[in-house]
Order: structure tokens, then sequence, then C-alpha cells
């Protein structure tokens, strides 16, 4: 108690030192409160948005791809998803699946009119069955026309539109007739005529999705010519012959035979074959995709997975990059704190020598000394650190109703746009405490050496 | 040692006090008057020779053994005061009683009040050292020194910082202390007035006991 008393009134005595030390323990515990709240509710807020409207859990793509496909990237070309039949159905009859969607992306050209003349125009975009995508991914809001409901087509971001106009001098407008040019995998042109079905707004990540627009599955399989003969339709001795050419080159001459015979063509119908090069798998609980992907891996598809941030890259990290640039300032602030705390701790300790030399002259051990010194550091560092998890705790409390206003350009970095809705945590709050206690320790080690080496001579000597 | 230089403070010193002695050491600046006090006072240990207190070769006790029996067996008067700033006049009194720990808080309060009265301080329980004249801050620190009962009293030039006045006093304050409690008191000065008060003079010279005088 006796040790209290002293550090509490020693603390009292240099009232200007100790408040500037008082300071920056509490700005510093504000922003590891604040900071790491905000970032926890960043990183949770856009693992939420990119899971429910991009990634999924996992995204599934074909094992022999060299890079790993992201929503937010356009690292084509991709090669196509094998055995998407046989991948579809083992994913739905996983309890834990939610749903999936498949899609792909690529770009091509828009030819379009220009008074009289022709313009083409760069065309970034997403291929989508319309209806499963929309079920699944609500990520953008539509302007004007629908998702690709009224029949095939493409959509175009609001975005996309206004700089077409700018750059190019053209202005889609829904129910307007496009084509599409594309490579195909033969090295030729394709020219795919379609219509614009709709302008859209993306909700989130607009610096990503502004530039990124929608083609239905359906259209892409035409663009990119992936479209085959079903196999239900050809003749069943052709079809044989074909089978039996698939296990050994020998039996090609098979189909030599009587499978070789004329084909009423009248009598075939097409067939869609995937052009997906990715499949976005949301789970029921986020908890089981580890499970769910080891399951998978062990069904020979020739497909490989990637969990949700590895397949949003840059964009994951973004809240993880910022609280590691939280924990540096603060570690700034903290060690700048444990500087001047240990040189006033010291200076501390030379003008009281006389004082510490009587209290050992006195019958004082050393260990009394020692907790003089821990007190004064402890309870102004804590008073401080308590003073700032409580402006830090009024802070939070008081963005969590509307979530935290942020600049757009930071908000669509960190959590895709919007305001940061903020999740209180204990963790900050126990984090503070826990580095100001070590910063405490740390600083007074020095200082506490020195004044447990002053002897009781030094009271003598005080004249 | 002063630099590389050794310097012997003291030099083939020879002294008993007896228990309930009042004793002045003499002696001009240098001569040796404070190192032979922090030898009786547990907190300078002799190069060579012994320091015997109540049967204790104190020299041969660590820095734990010593810190404890200075608390137990010894009270110090300094000719700055030395007064614990941020206590008020009873705490500043009580503090020794606070590091032995064996007594309540009501025997304590007791025992400080016991002194306070005796210093006639009374009426500056809450004061600070700072808002106390020399003569009182000197008095706190002798009812301070008094408070545990201990076996012996050393006071550095007890006087020093005071006017003459008041250092009679303080000198008078003390000798009736060591009548009244049987407290073997000692102090170091310089000064041939305040000497006259001691029962005897112990006079240095160059660290050497230059003569011995008995005033009974």
């Amino acid at each position: 108690m006796i040790t209290v008393k002293i550090a509490l009134r020693s603390l009292a005595r240099r009232k200007s030192r100790m408040i500037l030390i008082a300071l920056l323990v509490a700005f510093g515990t504000l922003l590891l409160v604040f900071g790491t709240t905000l970032t926890r509710s960043a990183g949770i807020a856009s693992r939420s948005s990119i899971i429910h409207n991009f990634t999924g859990d996992f995204i599934v793509y074909a094992a022999k791809s060299r890079e790993i496909p992201s929503p937010f990237a356009f690292n084509t070309p991709l090669p196509v998803v094998p055995n998407l039949d046989r991948l579809k159905a083992f994913l739905l009859a996983q309890p834990e699946v939610d749903t999936i969607v498949p899609y792909a992306q690529n770009y091509s050209l828009l030819s379009l009119d220009l008074k009289g003349s022709k313009v083409d125009v760069p065309f970034i975009f997403y291929a989508v069955p319309p209806a499963e995508y929309a079920k699944t991914f609500a990520n953008v809001k539509m302007v004007e026309g629908d998702f690709l409901s009224s029949g095939p087509g493409i959509l175009i971001s609001q975005y996309q539109n206004d700089h077409y106009e700018k750059r190019y001098g053209v202005r889609l407008k829904v129910g307007q007739d496009v084509t599409v040019l594309a490579l195909s995998s033969g090295g030729g042109v394709n020219a795919y005529p379609t219509k614009l079905r709709g302008i859209f707004k993306p909700l989130y990540y607009e610096n990503v999705f502004n530039y990124i627009n929608f083609m239905d599955m359906a259209s892409y399989s035409q663009v990119y010519n992936f479209t085959g003969v079903a196999a239900g339709s050809l003749p069943a001795a052709l079809e044989k012959g074909l089978a039996a050419a698939q296990q050994s080159e020998d039996s090609i001459f098979a189909l030599a035979g009587p499978a070789g015979a004329p084909i009423d063509t009248s009598k075939l119908t097409s067939e869609s074959i995937s052009g997906y090069t990715m499949v976005a798998v949301v789970l029921k609980d986020h908890r089981t995709s580890d499970v769910v992907r080891a399951r998978l891996a062990a069904q020979g598809l020739e497909v490989k997975t990637s969990p949700w941030d590895e397949a949003s890259g840059f964009f994951a990290r973004v809240a993880s990059a910022l609280e590691a640039f939280i924990w540096f300032a603060t570690g700034l602030i903290f060690l700048v704190v444990a500087f001047i705390l240990m040189n006033t701790l010291i200076i501390s300790i030379i003008e009281r020598t006389a004082e510490i030399g009587t209290m050992r002259a006195l019958g004082s051990e050393k260990s009394f000394i020692r907790r003089i010194f821990l007190a004064e550091t402890l309870i102004l560092n804590l008073s401080a650190c308590l003073v700032g998890m409580a402006v830090g705790l009024m802070l939070v409390l008081g963005t969590r109703g509307s979530g935290l206003p942020l600049p757009d350009t930071i908000s669509q970095y960190l959590v895709g746009g919007g305001p940061l809705p903020m999740v209180l945590s204990p963790w900050p709050f126990v984090t503070a405490l826990v580095v100001v206690a070590a910063v405490s320790f740390t600083a007074t080690i020095l200082p506490i050496r020195l004044a447990t080496r002053i002897t009781p001579l030094a009271a003598m000597n005080d004249r | 040692m002063l630099g590389d230089t050794r310097v012997d403070a003291l030099r083939g010193v020879s002294l008993a006090i007896e228990k309930g002695e009042f004793v002045a050491i003499a002696g001009p600046s240098g001569s040796g008057k404070s190192t032979i006090l922090n030898m009786m006072g547990c907190i300078d240990n002799p190069s060579d020779g012994k320091v015997l207190i109540d049967g204790t070769e104190v020299e041969h006790l660590n820095d734990t053994e010593l810190t404890r029996y200075r608390r137990v067996k010894i009270g110090f008067i300094f000719q700055s005061f030395n007064l614990i700033p941020v206590l008020n006049v009873f705490e500043n009194i009580e503090f020794p009683l606070l590091l032995r720990r064996n007594l309540s808080r009501r025997e304590r309060e007791k025992t400080v009040m016991r002194f306070v009265e005796e210093v006639q301080l009374s009426d500056r329980l809450k004061n600070k050292p700072n808002e106390l004249s020399g003569g009182q801050r000197q008095r706190v620190a002798i009812a301070r020194a008094l408070v545990t009962n201990p076996l012996i009293i050393l006071a550095d030039e007890p006087t020093a910082n005071l006017d003459s006045a008041t250092g009679h006093k303080i000198i008078e304050l003390m000798k009736s202390i060591n009548e009244v409690e049987k407290t073997t008191l000692i102090f170091s000065t310089h000064d041939a007035h305040i000497m006259e008060h001691a029962r005897r003079v112990v006079n240095l010279h160059d660290g050497l006991v230059a003569g011995v005088e008995s005033r009974e």
C-alpha cells in the first residue's frame, strides 16, 4: 500500500512529463483497439462479400491450369473445367454444399455501328448461367434491362458504357444489336450477333467490376465454338465405334465398317460443351471448406481447388495489410513510449537518488524500491491504457449501428464498398492491455536496475 | 577510492560506545566523522578490521541482512533531513514501521502519535516536508529515527543545516530523548558549541582518534 501511495504521489509531482507519456500510451492504445477492431471487421466484411458475391467458399478449376483463376483477375486463356457434369453432381450431393455456380472469364471485342461505320470496343466479361448466377451472387444492381432473363446476350456496366462514350463516341442502349468478335481456338475470328440486354452497376469492388461485363453461357459457347453433337443423337454403331476408338488406337478402323456409313444429319442434335473455367462453391458453413475440398480431391475429376482468399488474391489481403500497418504504427508509438518512459524514469531516479538512499538506509529492501518504480509505471500506463480503451470502445460502439463511413476509394479496396460494419470483440482490448503491460515492464528494466544499485550511502552524501 | 587514488578515511580507529551513551564524533571536514558513522550504521564496510554491534560482527553480513539489521537496530538522522518528499509528517514518521510490518494500523498510529507529541509536531501532521521549516523537518527526522525504538541512533551533522538557536534546540531534544528513551545516540559535528551538549566527545583528526573527552 505504501508503495502505491509513494508511486501515485511521485507521479503527481512530475505531472507534465507523465501527462505526455500518458497521452502517448492512450493514443497508442486507441490506435491498437480501434485499428485492430477496424481491420478485423474489415477482414470479416471483405471475406463475407467475396465469398457471397464472387468466389464462394472455394473455387474449382482444371488441374492442368498453371495459374489459380481469380474472379478478380483476367489471366486467360484458362483451361476449361473437365468432367463438369460429374463435378456438379458430386458437389451438389455433398450435404455441406449450399449452391454452386460455374462461370468463365474472357475478353473480346464488340463491333458497334457508329454513324454508318463500324467501331470495335474492348469487352471483358464473365460468361455465366444467368439464372444460377443471379440467384447465388447478388453483386450487381440493374440500372436498365434485366439480368439476361429476357434472352441471351450481354450486359455492360454503366461505367463501361460511359467509358465507351468518352473514349469511342458510342453509347449503347438496352435492346441494341451488337456483334461479339472473338478469336477462335483455330486462330480465326468468330463474329456472333447478339443483343445488349441490360446495363448494371456493381455493388462491390467497383474498382474492378466497373470494367467487367456479362455474357450468357449459351452465347459464349457460340462465340468460342463450345458446341458439339449430342452423343445420344449419333447412330448407335458410330457411337460404339467411337467408344472403342477411345479405348484403343487400333479400334479406330472399326469406324471404317458399318459405323462409317453415311449419317443422317437431320437426326443429329447439338450439345453445348462446357466452356466454364471455374466453379464457385458456396457452403452452408465455411468451416467445412477443407473437408469438402479434401473429399473432392479424392474423386479423380482432374480438378484442383483454391480457397476464397487465394482466389481473390490482393483483395482478401487488403485488411491484413492494413492490420500489419496498424501494428507497425502502434509498434513505433510504443517504442517511442518505451524510450521516453525509460529516460523519464532514469531522470527521476537520478533526481530521487537521496530519497532512494534514505529509504534503503531506513531498511527498505531492493524489492521495495523495485515495487515503487514498477507501480509508478503500471499505474501511469494502465490508467492511460484504460482511457485509450474507453475512447476506442466509445468509437466502436458509436459506429456499430450504421457502420463506419469510409472514403469510397478506401471502402472499395477494403470491403468492396459502403460503410464498414464494426464487429466488437474483446481481443483488441486484451491485446492492448498485454502490449501496454509488456512495454511497461520492458521500459522499467534498466531504470529499476539503476535504482536498486543506489546504496544507503547516497542518503549520507546528500548534503 | 577517489578516482584511482586510495584514500584511508579512517586509520586504525578503535572505539567502544556503551549502550545508552550520548556521544559526539567531532573533527574538521575530512577527519573521518561520516565514515565512522556509516560503518556504525551498517551502510559502509571497513576495508580492514571489525564493527561489532550488540555482539554482531556486521562486516560479515550480506546486503539483505544488513538492510534488515538497519531496519531493526539503527535509526538515522541526516544533515539534510532526508524526509520522503511525497509523504506528510505522519507518513514520514510511520514509514520505518511500515517496513517492519509487525504492527497493526492502530498500533502504528499510537506509536507515531507518541513521538509526534514528543517532538511537538501534533499540529503539522498533514504537512509535507516542503511546508515545514528546517527545525521542524529535523524534528520529523528525529521522530522517524525513534519510532522503531532502535538500539542506536546515528545523526550525521544534524544541526549543520540549521541556524544556531534551532540547532541547540534540536540537540537538547536529542539529549532529552536519550535520557528518557535510553537510546544510544551518536552524532557527528564540527561545531564546538553543539558538541558541548554531548556527554562524551570523540575527536577525530586525519582518520585517527585524536582524543576522547568525557563531560560527566
